[in-house]
């Protein structure tokens, strides 16, 4: 900040804190980093060699020390405005005072400094000052030595009540009992402090409020928000977050394991969990959306995110192009893409809202997971006893087994298809489509059945295709075009861009056929495709069969009786998929199997040998290989690999048992499978350039890289938690300061960039930053210095004079003043109320639970409403800070707010409990609210007010009628949502004056000053 | 969480001095108020660059997509053309939902309903849009609206707030912030959503939000009944009387505090309080909509009686603004005929034609149409061909970003005109594209605000509600 103290004439100027935010601000968009476009002129200002090139023009825009050669200088000044610089449609034009500044630069050498947040941080040497008494911490002479150089002294100790209930906010986001205030001042030990600081941070209600914070950046909520808005099962992570909180989690493990725990070696469960952080972002389900997109914008969105959390760094800007400030190519934001689009995900969740894979499944136990281990060892054994069961065994005969069902589609009624297999009914179906889009044309044999793409059949009763039963399908298949995509039968449902589709499907991909079993694709499916592609116009009889197995190795394709090569596409099936009915030829809003003809539609109940197959096609078992036939004969006719045989899949179906009856969670997971990133031509997620492959990797011009880490998430976060890395620890020592102090050294604790704000005490910030990496990461520690050090122990009374001087407290010349957030206005008053469940973690509840606000079920398109109106978000995308306002609402929220009214009322039957006297009943409620006493006239006035409301008892009307207002429409199938709570008939007074009364006394206290904030 | 220090309403009490002598810091405070002075803003009032024509809006927002085929382009071309394919030539390759997107033929459909000349300037509107027809010669029709997302929620999001992703100031957060209050009892900005629409696509509260805007500019919902504003009604026992009490004791606390504090922001907030206990005045008397006279009643159709309808939200709306609310956004839903679309679109022009008509009218014979904005108008249009089948009766259109029709009157637009031009096809623009963010621009600019100009910096860039694009479209502006 240029001081008012620092503007003599040749005053000598510095670059990093006056000129460098002017350039940003007025210049660099135009002449600043971003190469691709808006390079305006060809001059670049953002560095020395760029700044005084000789320009296309023939002008210099900086000639070091020489005003009169450097056209800079006198563009700056022009009264032209087609010279003058910046022009004016920027809007921003320069100060006199900023052009003096850019002038003197100038003349004095245009010196350019490294961006004072890319340089690593280094200590400095504490600052003697006057009253070296006064000082508690070292940081402590860091304030005194600011304040005293803007001309303030640091301001008188702060009296005990307030200051514990101050430490007693910054630290458990409660006011401390009045209970806990009468022991504190009883005290007289010279550690009493000291006692209750070490107390409230060992206590679980520490990591419950100083989670909140990270829970704002991390962008955490019960659902996932857009269209619809299902519930999402998140709590654990949050829960995960209480925890690493309280159990003081060393920060860079902190930061690690959300980042990258999949990556560790042997990543435990709870470091599995951790990753979740970079899922929370929204996704939708929206009908028809294009999952390519949301796959990028949720990339997107975790770049962002860790952007702004650990790197105090603007990512997204540079997704369309380089970034405008700082130095962050194009290509160094996909290069952190690559990082986070690591995955096989699909980037649209399911419509029926299952958890999006990659996840883990949240064992309750060791010894589940235990259990787990050993189903899992179980199953390699029977898999071992399985080949060894292989023994040669005589050959057998090959006798195709009679099918389920036989559609011979030669006609159709209006409800059914003739089965033809003996004893066989006719099959129940519906049409997709109308029913005469279902045309009969000739076939292989009699009528065959052509498709147009939109219409086909559904038959109910042919479900239960699941991941552990067998099963074949045979056909004669027709193709009448070369189909891009064409769906052939499926038991799938309805299908949005892959998101939805769970089941068995055979399609047809660019004329190959693929057949798979998919719970959701693309990370848990079992699917291979032939190699070659069917020919158009020919019919062929097409038989797929599965076995059971859960693998790739269990699907396979045979044309015309013979087995085909094919490549395996997926082999994770991971979960069973939804059960739905089979459809031939069609499916919602896919692709059906267009100007396709099938014919003798045949399913069995069983896998097929590849001899049964040949047979069924009419080849004869005698010009089989004898390979084919020694599998035949060992599936069907020897009964030790049988026993085997169903040993393993006993095993099989224990193992996803107990995996199923885990809970699955959504992580994070590596894998080679994901899609390879490239550079999107302007961000835009259908123009990848293919000629741009981007890497895994980081900015590196702000750090550099080091090549022996891997290059991958883990890499990232040793990267930022290199103790040398000039980001990481300066952010989170900015978001600690703004715990305890009200904000940070530099307000934009978001942005340590270029447009970021210059930090008030860089030198205090720098130090304190490299105390925290040596001193191990150590959270709770760095916020003990804070609360014990003589800076937050100050009055936060102002003279006159600085207020005037300092009317926003930058320098802390006096000790912090803030409004309560949200979580902490409702919770002191359930604890004041006596009416708080203090119970740590678990599934998110509604405000009617009265548990701590941290634990309010927060839904993204509709927050609750008087969270938001005190400044809470919506979680939709990262909240690095929240505004703090004074409105209406708030005023409505704390006097008429169900939750308030309740509270009061608790609070004045509490007080009215304790005490028969209103004045001492008054004073009680007071203290539980605003934890000091009552000044003598604040107690007159409520002790009047008291008075008169007690004169005129409450007047009650007929029950209101409360308008019934309709939601928006929730999806009914929404699973884990809590029911929605019943609109209360509205809050009600109590009848007896007295206590009625001192109700309204409670909330006219809850809604004042002294309650709302902290001082 | 980190609450910063002062409030954005203590900041407002500082000087000026404080704001110029604090350099960097002042500067940019000054910036982020949207008030950077310079000699021709100081002559007008707060908040705008240019001269204003329209002092308030009214956003009939149409949500789910409004066919324009059956409603404000018409196209007899489709008509003769029904059931016959798109052909590529028209679709040139553009990208389809996944709904249609893999539908095997996409056939053209000709819109069900007739199209007929209306007023002097004999603009065409569809038989269902009779009654706004009537208003044709106040209302400016543009037809070549487009905007960049293909599903609801991010087309919603960036049609509300000028950018699909979340955490951006919606329109009237924006006109909030920049122009402020005209009724110190009364939010700036209010938002209305009709209870009697088909509830086909959701709505969210991010829509009338106030993102990285200070709070105080979200939008506040009225409801229909007892309590229009969350939280406005005392507890049942709490007389007006015993709620000026505890006022009045609240005063007292917070002037000892103040006294002992000696921190202006305890000002403040029971500044805020007072102000509440004044909504509770206001608001329900301006939400009281039974001293309207019959001939008023009648003018907005039958289904004004109900309350919360769009009829009564089109009357509300106009007894807000004259009261001097800055930005009232109605929603209606239930624009989403992906199938069904005859049947679906007659219901929905029954219950908003009428209404929206009676409130030009009515605005104008009070003589405010001509400094209120009104806009009509969803998130996108719909397609040329059918989504399905089209059948004997009924066919479906599926989401069309690439062009769709709006229309606006009042405050200083030029009615009796159509602007824009789509193909014969009513498939793509062939004449003056008008983008999401012109038509933010010249609202703004009608409100009197360059929409350049109005810009926060929030996280080390400024933000405006047209991003970095928009032109003001001069041809509507009378």
């Amino acid at each position: 900040m240029a001081s008012p103290l620092a503007c003599a004439a040749d005053a000598p100027v510095d670059f990093n804190r006056e000129v460098r935010p002017i350039l940003s601000d007025r210049c660099y968009g135009c002449h600043g980093p971003d190469a691709d476009k808006g390079r305006k002129a060809g001059l670049r200002l953002d560095e020395i060699s760029g700044a005084t090139k000789k320009l296309k023009s023939g002008d210099t825009a900086i000639v070091p020390g020489d005003l009169e050669k450097s056209t800079m200088a006198h563009r700056i000044i022009s009264t032209d405005p087609e010279e003058i610089m910046p022009p004016p449609e920027l809007h921003r034009p320069l100060s006199a005072a900023e052009k003096d500044i850019l002038r003197r630069w100038i003349k004095q050498g245009a010196k350019y400094d490294r961006h004072w947040a890319f340089v690593s941080p280094e200590p400095h040497a504490t600052p003697s000052v006057a009253d070296s008494s006064w000082a508690k911490d070292p940081l402590d002479a860091f304030i005194a030595d600011k304040a005293n150089k803007v001309g303030l002294k640091p301001s008188g100790a702060a009296d005990r009540t307030t200051l514990l209930r101050r430490a007693s906010f910054a630290l458990t986001g409660l006011p401390p009992t009045n209970t806990e205030v009468d022991a504190f001042l009883s005290d007289q030990s010279p550690d009493a402090y000291e006692k209750r600081v070490d107390a409230m941070l060992a206590s679980p209600r520490f990591g419950e409020h100083i989670a909140v914070g990270w829970l704002d950046l991390s962008r955490y909520a019960d659902t996932w928000g857009y269209t619809g808005d299902k519930a999402m099962f998140a709590w654990p992570w949050r829960d995960w977050v209480l925890k690493a909180f309280n159990d003081n989690k060393p920060y860079d493990q902190f930061l690690t394991e959300q980042l990258a725990g999949d990556l560790l070696p042997n990543p435990t469960q709870d470091q599995r969990v951790a990753t979740a952080y970079n899922r929370l972002h929204r996704m939708t389900f929206e009908g028809g959306s294009i999952a390519e997109e949301f796959r990028q914008d949720g990339i997107n969105d975790r770049v962002m995110t860790a952007g702004y959390g650990f790197m105090g760094l603007t990512m997204e800007c540079s997704r369309c192009h380089d970034h405008k400030y700082d130095p962050i190519s194009q290509r160094d934001y996909f290069s952190m893409a690559a990082m986070f689009g690591d995955q096989n995900e699909n980037g649209l969740l399911s419509f029926h809202g299952e958890v999006p894979p990659p996840f883990v499944r949240l064992h309750k136990s060791e010894e589940a997971r235990g259990k787990e281990a050993e189903l899992r060892a179980a199953v390699r054994a029977a898999e071992q006893g399985l080949v060894t069961s292989h023994t040669a065994t005589a050959k057998a005969a090959v006798m195709v087994p009679t099918p389920l069902a036989h559609f011979p589609l030669e006609s159709f009624t209006k409800t059914g298809v003739d089965n033809a297999t003996t004893g066989g009914k006719p099959a129940k179906f519906e049409r997709r489509g109308s029913p005469e889009d279902l045309q009969l044309v000739p076939g292989i044999k009699g009528q065959a059945v052509k498709f147009d793409g939109d219409a086909g059949f559904i038959l109910p009763e042919f479900k239960q295709l699941g991941r552990h039963d067998a099963f074949t399908f045979s056909a004669f298949l027709r193709l009448g075009e070369k189909n891009a995509r064409a769906t052939v039968l499926h038991a799938t449902g309805f299908y949005t861009g892959d998101g939805d589709a769970s089941g068995v499907e055979l399609l047809v991909d660019h004329g190959k056929l693929r057949w798979s079993m998919i719970h959701l694709w693309p990370n848990s499916a079992a699917s291979i495709e032939t190699v070659a592609a069917l020919p158009v116009g020919t019919w062929q009889r097409v038989t797929v069969t599965y076995d059971g197995s859960s693998k790739a190795a269990g699907l396979r394709v045979y044309l015309d009786g013979l087995e085909v090569k094919t490549t395996v596409v997926r082999d994770t099936l991971h979960a069973k998929p939804r059960d739905n009915a089979l459809e031939i030829g069609s499916r919602s809003r896919d692709a059906g199997f267009r100007n396709g003809s099938l014919d003798e539609i045949q399913i069995w109940r069983t896998a097929l040998t590849a001899a049964e197959v040949a047979v069924l096609h009419g080849l004869t078992a005698d010009s089989l290989p004898a390979a084919v036939h020694a599998e035949h004969a060992i599936i069907r006719a020897n009964p030790t690999y049988a026993q085997a045989w169903e040993r393993l899949q006993q095993a099989r179906r224990a193992l996803a048992a107990h995996e199923e009856s885990a809970p699955a969670f959504f992580a994070m997971e590596h894998s080679s499978l994901a899609p390879k990133t490239f550079l999107l031509t302007r961000g835009e997620y259908d123009k990848p350039d293919l000629t741009k492959p981007c890497e895994p990797g980081v900015p590196a011009h702000i750090f550099p890289w080091n090549e022996s880490l891997p290059k991958n998430r883990l890499g990232l976060a040793r990267w930022l938690t290199d103790p040398k890395n000039p980001l990481a620890s300066r952010v989170i020592i900015n978001r600690l300061w703004a715990q305890v102090f009200g904000s940070g050294l530099f307000a934009s604790s978001e942005n340590l960039g270029m447009q970021g704000d210059l930090p008030t005490h860089p030198e205090l910030l720098d130090t304190l930053a490299v105390d925290f990496v040596r001193g191990g990461w150590n959270t709770k520690a760095m916020l003990r210095r804070f609360v014990l050090s003589a800076t937050f122990r100050q009055s936060s009374t102002p003279t006159a004079e600085a207020r005037e001087k300092d009317p926003f407290n930058k320098y802390l010349a006096r000790g912090p003043v803030f409004r309560l957030t949200a979580e902490m206005v409702r919770d002191q008053a359930l604890l004041a109320a006596g009416t708080l469940v203090e119970k740590v973690g678990g599934e998110s509840v509604q405000e009617s639970a009265r548990r701590r606000s941290i634990y309010t079920y927060r839904k993204r398109t509709a927050p609750p409403e008087n969270m938001l109106i005190f400044d809470a978000g919506s979680r939709e995308i990262c909240q690095p800070k929240r505004l703090n306002t004074n409105t209406p609402l708030q005023a409505l929220v704390l006097l008429n707010n169900p939750g308030f009214v309740e509270a009061a009322k608790s609070l004045a039957v509490k007080v009215s409990k304790a005490s028969a006297e209103p004045s001492a009943q008054i004073t009680a409620a007071f203290r539980h609210v605003c934890t000091r006493d009552p000044r003598p006239s604040e107690l007159a006035a409520l002790n009047e007010l008291y008075a008169i409301q007690k004169a005129s008892p409450p007047q009650f009307t007929p029950a209101p009628v409360k308008a019934v207002v309709a939601e928006p429409k929730a999806d009914p199938k929404a699973k884990k949502q809590p029911a929605p709570v019943p609109a209360p008939s509205g809050p009600k007074m109590p009848a007896d004056p007295s206590l009625a009364a001192l109700t309204l006394v409670c909330s006219t206290i809850m809604a004042s000053d002294a309650a709302v904030t902290s001082r | 969480m980190h609450p910063t220090k002062p409030s954005y309403d203590s900041l407002m009490q500082h000087t000026r001095r404080h704001f110029l002598g604090a350099s960097a810091l002042g500067l940019g405070a000054l910036a982020m108020r949207g008030i950077v002075g310079d000699a021709q803003a100081a002559t007008l009032p707060k908040g705008t660059h240019i001269p204003a024509k329209a002092k308030r809006v009214i956003y009939l927002f149409q949500a789910g997509g409004p066919s324009q085929l059956e409603t404000l382009d018409p196209k007899p071309l489709l008509r003769e053309k029904h059931t016959q394919p798109l052909p590529d030539s028209v679709r040139q390759g553009q990208r389809l939902t996944g709904m249609s997107g893999y539908q095997a033929t996409l056939p053209l459909a000709g819109s069900f309903v007739d199209f007929k000349k209306y007023g002097q300037s004999g603009v065409e509107y569809s038989d269902l849009l009779s009654h706004v027809g009537e208003v044709a010669d106040d209302i400016c029709v543009i037809r070549s609206m487009h905007t960049e997302a293909i599903n609801h929620d991010p087309a919603i999001t960036f049609f509300c707030c000028g950018n699909q992703v979340a955490g951006r100031p919606s329109m009237g957060a924006w006109a909030s912030y920049g122009l402020g209050s005209m009724n110190e009892n009364l939010p700036a900005f209010i938002v209305l959503v009709s209870q009697d629409a088909t509830k086909d696509q959701p709505l969210y509260s991010r829509l009338w939000g106030s993102g990285f805007l200070p709070s105080e500019h979200q939008g506040v919902q009225f409801k229909a009944g007892k309590e229009p504003v969350l939280y406005l009604t005392n507890p049942e026992g709490v007389s007006p009387h015993a709620r000026r009490g505890m006022l009045d004791a609240l005063g007292k606390l917070n002037a000892d505090q103040r006294a002992a504090e000696l921190d202006p922001e305890v000002d403040a907030r029971l500044a805020q309080a007072e102000m509440a206990y004044r909504m509770q005045t206001s608001v329900p008397e301006v939400a009281d909509l039974s001293q309207e006279s019959p001939a008023t009643l009648a003018m907005y159709g039958e289904s004004v009686k109900s309350p919360g309808s769009f009829a009564a939200n089109c009357l509300q709306a106009r007894r807000l603004i004259e009261k001097g609310v800055r930005f009232v956004q109605l929603f209606h839903q239930g624009w989403d005929q992906h199938g069904g679309l005859p049947g679906g679109i007659k219901r929905q022009c029954k219950q908003t034609d009428q209404a929206s008509a009676a409130l030009i009218k009515d605005l104008k014979q009070r003589g405010l149409l001509e400094d209120t904005l009104v806009i009509w108008g969803g998130e996108f249009g719909r397609t040329a061909y059918s989504q399905g089948k089209i059948t004997k009766d009924s066919y479906g259109r599926d989401h069309h970003p690439r062009c769709f029709s709006l229309w606006m009157a009042g405050g200083g637009v030029k009615g009796g005109q159509t602007y824009g031009q789509t193909d014969e096809f009513g498939y793509n623009i062939v004449k003056d594209p008008v983008h999401v963010h012109d038509l933010h621009a010249t609202m703004q600019h009608l409100l009197g605000v360059d929409h350049e100009r109005q810009t926060f910096k929030f996280q080390g860039r400024y933000y405006r509600l047209t991003d970095v694009s928009g032109h003001v479209v001069k041809a509507v502006i009378a």
